[in-house]
């Protein structure tokens, strides 16, 4: 019977494992980091596996888990410095239709992300994810007006990161 | 904000730039926190044994028998010692096999299987040096009371008195100081062993709970 779940829940993960990397993208800054995020996300999940009731999308209910861990995670730890290397950034752009101007902007765009707090982070996510404010409010336990509130708030602060 | 825009498209682009997490690896992460837990017993183990190891060179049972006139009994010692060390590196050996078996393991049912049998080694284990630590104590006694000039005193007085006052004090002091080694030997079995037990038995609590 455990096995079977088990066999279940790695499959789904497999699966489903982008949207976890993604998190781990904002959250972390190097390989290393990332891939201990993606561990502790992993067992949390498993944790939480058995009270997966299939009324969402496994991976609706994995980022909610996902974001959440992260969260909690990162919390306590003070917000990142954009110590974001050169080298771990080229890791994750994909490299079809290279533009290099673009790349250069949204390269910066993902330093400034990183300077966000832990709950931000979670928005920017649930943004890029293009969720919709019902949505992100249902996910981050805030009502739907503080989300879009919240969400003026990062763009104002992002523009500043990014001009100074 | 059209920046934001601009990483929109490239985050909804980019989801297969990342590093493929394997099934095999998820099975390994799953099973991760046993398994450390099991390495440090092993560890602990090895540590242990070259602990008592390092303290037999300098403590010479040879000439601590020659003291007593008992060199005739030299051979038992170093019989017995063979056999102790035979019987520890087997546990160890099991050790080694259970870690080797938690780590790989790709099934909650044979981790949890797993688990018990590890617990039941660390047990055996515990059992088995705490017996040969009253063994050996119970030995030493005798052979104080055998082979120790200065105890003729105390046989001769125990022999010439008509109640039994020598004798009482004599069995109560040897059994107060076996009660008082055993114990501190079993207190120190429970600090080192004890808490990645408990650990070990929690993450069991927690496979269980899934198994339901």
């Amino acid at each position: 019977m455990s096995d079977n779940l088990e066999q279940l829940f790695v499959k789904q993960l497999k699966d489903n494992q982008n949207i976890i990397h993604k998190i781990c993208r904002l959250y972390t800054n190097d390989e290393d980091a990332h891939k201990d995020l993606f561990q502790e996300i992993t067992i949390q999940l498993w944790k939480a596996f058995p009270k997966f009731r299939g009324d969402s999308k496994f991976s609706t209910w994995a980022y909610r888990v996902a974001l959440n861990t992260a969260i909690t995670l990162y919390r306590k730890s003070t917000r990142t410095v954009a110590t974001t290397s050169f080298e771990a950034q080229k890791h994750f752009i994909s490299q079809e239709e290279y533009n290099f101007e673009e790349e250069e902007q949204i390269k910066l765009m993902y330093q400034a992300v990183q300077q966000l707090n832990d709950i931000e982070k979670a928005l920017v996510f649930l943004y890029l994810e293009d969720k919709d404010y019902t949505e992100i409010s249902e996910t981050l336990g805030i009502s739907e007006v503080n989300a879009r509130v919240k969400m003026n708030r990062i763009k104002g602060k992002l523009k500043k990161i990014l001009n100074p | 904000m059209e920046e934001l825009d601009l990483l929109k498209k490239a985050w909804q682009k980019d989801s297969h730039s990342y590093e493929q997490v394997s099934e095999s690896e998820i099975y390994k992460m799953l099973h991760k926190k046993s398994s450390s837990i099991v390495k440090w017993i092993l560890i602990i183990s090895i540590i242990e044994v070259l602990f008592w190891a390092v303290i037999s060179i300098f403590f010479k049972v040879d000439e601590y028998l020659k003291n007593l006139n008992a060199e005739n009994l030299s051979m038992y010692f170093q019989v017995l010692n063979v056999v102790n060390y035979v019987v520890i590196l087997w546990f160890i050996y099991n050790f080694y096999k259970n870690y080797i078996k938690i780590s790989t393991t790709a099934s909650t049912n044979q981790l949890m299987h797993d688990i018990l049998k590890t617990r039941k080694t660390v047990k055996y284990y515990v059992w088995y040096n705490l017996l040969m630590s009253l063994l050996s104590m119970i030995a030493a006694f005798i052979m104080e009371f055998e082979f120790n000039p200065r105890m003729e005193i105390v046989k001769n007085q125990i022999a010439n008195e008509n109640n039994y006052n020598t004798l009482i004090v004599t069995v109560g002091i040897m059994l107060l100081s076996i009660i008082l080694f055993i114990g501190l030997v079993w207190l120190f079995y429970r600090l080192l062993y004890g808490i990645l037990l408990r650990k070990l038995n929690s993450n069991y609590k927690e496979l269980k709970k899934i198994d339901l």
